[in-house]
């Protein structure tokens, strides 16, 4: 029994492993390079790359890159690549709200953005998540080539918010593709 | 000691046993249960977070008529017991249910399906038949073993996908059950059976029952598609539907004809069936969303914004053929009113893509001088910038 045990840890931490960051961070396998504030903690899970300092609840960072075919979690709509950066941004509000566990959603600002030298788009949303706990993030978008690129921060309304804005500003102004066509 | 423990451990048995079945509100004598009194509480817990959710669908006229049917069905003496109460939840899924205290929830996916006040009639009275039969707390009592049960449901949930369906992760236990799950067959039969006795009371047409639930699973073999709640799952839909033929063959045999309302009814749920149109387009259901607006434009007529949305259905969904039919749709709905902004600015944008910059600007700077606060008036912007400046995106 302990020897199950004991191999179940391993899986388990060997699956998720939460590493202490800081500074460049590049992942050729998905194609971005992304300057990390010192002393927060990272994960990696298959198309995303998580960071936090006080734990995913409070406050995270997500980079993720999805390829425009891949089916959406919550919504049948797809990416395309002839889409403009306002149609991008409202699949991607589309698959927010339509997670019923994300409550009283409301946008608060869609408006252009460049990044990476992409044009793309930049979101603003507050909601509620299903244990009554209030959240705000950023959502910065773009399609470049056959992928959908997505630098995320969220936090709790009160206080978290406001004091990781400028780490994460920080973060968004360093991200980079490696290669573009 | 093992002697001991084995005849109370039949007592026990026998006990729980006697004590799961319950005599009906209606029958009199009616005796709150303490554990009836718990899951009434959890119930109201359950559903303080629900009304909390902002999912609750607003429409103060639509929610008076639904319980004054809820009033129809069910004598004046059970309301005493019972203080039913019935809500719609902004969800384009198939489903209804009732929690043990007489809260019902409607989704409006089902309301937007139905055709007349005899099918919401009976789905109204299914699930008032689960609180007058107390079922809740039969279904409840059976279950010896609630840590499994609730790692069943867990685990129901789980599996339920994405989208809408993760309502069930905010319904809590009671409402799993009543939404998810269902009860037992035999509780589900009682329902069905009751239920119909309910709305012929009531005068309503019983051969409607039936048909709503064929309508619905017709649906969903047409369109392919699976759902995670208990009206929107195949075998629950069979089951419903033998089981009114059944009785309809047999103890209400002979028994035809009584009010539809469907006149009235789809008055009453216009509005609602276009807000789940646009709910069903969330969800890239652009076939459902399209039978919807269509079922309102048979309704209401000509509306600017069932022609508006069809034009966004074909522009998003973006199929061969799809962009000149938006424009169609965009242009309809621009001629029934030309200060209808959303139009303008969808057949801009398809004008944007094709590089027709002229047309395009010519569209997009009327959407913003009719709709000068738009919020997306930044894209808009650099679009026009773009076509002034005669440049191809």
């Amino acid at each position: 029994m302990k020897r199950y045990l004991v191999i179940l840890l391993l899986l388990i931490t060997g699956c998720a492993p939460w590493v202490k960051v800081g500074g460049l961070y590049k992942s050729p396998p998905h194609n971005f390079s992304v300057e990390l504030p010192n002393g927060w903690m990272r994960l990696n899970t298959g198309d995303r790359l998580y960071i936090t300092r006080d734990g995913v609840l409070l406050q995270n960072i997500i980079i993720e890159r999805l390829n425009i075919e891949k089916p959406l979690e919550h919504t049948k709509k797809k990416f395309s690549k002839d889409m403009l950066p306002q149609e991008v941004a409202e699949v991607v509000l589309d698959n927010i709200s339509s997670d019923q566990t994300v409550l009283n959603f409301e946008v608060k600002e869609n408006i252009p953005a460049r990044i990476s030298g992409f044009p793309g788009f930049k979101v603003v949303f507050t909601y509620k998540n299903k244990d009554g706990l209030w959240l705000k993030s950023i959502l910065y978008g773009f399609i470049g080539d056959e992928w959908f690129y997505g630098i995320r921060y969220t936090a709790a309304r009160r206080y978290y918010f406001d004091k990781d804005l400028r780490t994460f500003e920080k973060v968004f102004e360093s991200f980079r593709l490696i290669k573009t066509a | 000691m093992r002697k001991a423990v084995l005849p109370l451990l039949i007592c026990f048995i026998v006990v729980g046993c006697a004590t799961t079945s319950l005599p009906p509100v209606t029958t009199g004598g009616f005796v709150f249960e303490d554990d009836e009194k718990r899951l009434w509480l959890r119930s109201e817990e359950e559903q303080e977070v629900l009304n909390d959710s902002g999912l609750i669908y607003e429409d103060e006229e639509l929610e008076v008529y639904l319980n004054e049917i809820a009033k129809k069905i069910q004598p004046p003496e059970i309301f005493e017991h019972i203080s039913f109460n019935v809500k719609v939840i902004e969800n384009p899924y198939l489903n209804a249910f009732a929690f043990p205290n007489g809260i019902i929830y409607v989704h409006t996916g089902i309301l937007a399906r139905m055709e007349n006040e005899a099918q919401l009639a009976t789905i109204l009275a299914h699930e008032m038949t689960h609180a007058t039969h107390r079922h809740a707390v039969e279904q409840f009592r059976k279950i010896k073993n609630m840590t499994a049960f609730l790692a069943t449901v867990q685990v129901t949930v789980g599996g339920l996908g994405g989208g809408y369906g993760d309502l069930a992760v905010l319904l809590g236990t009671i409402g799993t059950v009543a939404a998810v799950t269902g009860y037992s067959r035999e509780l589900e039969t009682e329902a069905d059976m009751e239920g119909l006795n309910r709305i012929i009371e009531a005068g309503y047409d019983p051969t409607e029952a039936p048909k709503l639930f064929i309508h619905l699973k017709k649906g969903l073999e047409e369109e392919k598609r699976k759902e995670p709640f208990f009206f929107g799952t195949h075998p629950r839909l069979k089951e419903r539907i033998r089981n009114y033929e059944t009785f309809l063959e047999t103890k209400y045999q002979g028994q035809r004809g009584g009010i539809k309302n469907s006149e009235t009814f789809l008055e009453k749920i216009d509005k609602l069936i276009l807000d789940n149109a646009c709910l069903d387009l969330n969800l890239g259901r652009f076939k459902i969303a399209e039978r919807g607006v269509a079922k309102y434009l048979t309704i209401g007529g000509n509306d600017p914004k069932a022609y508006c949305l069809l034009g966004e259905i074909c522009r998003e969904r973006g199929e061969e053929g799809d962009k000149e039919k938006a424009k169609e749709h965009y242009q309809r709905a621009i001629s029934l009113d030309p200060s209808y902004p959303e139009a303008h600015k969808g057949i801009g944008l398809i004008y944007y893509k094709q590089g027709e910059n002229a047309l395009a600007k010519k569209s997009l700077e009327t959407y913003l001088s009719l709709s000068p606060g738009a919020s997306d008036s930044a894209y808009i912007e650099e679009y026009i910038r773009h076509c002034s400046k005669g440049e191809r995106r």
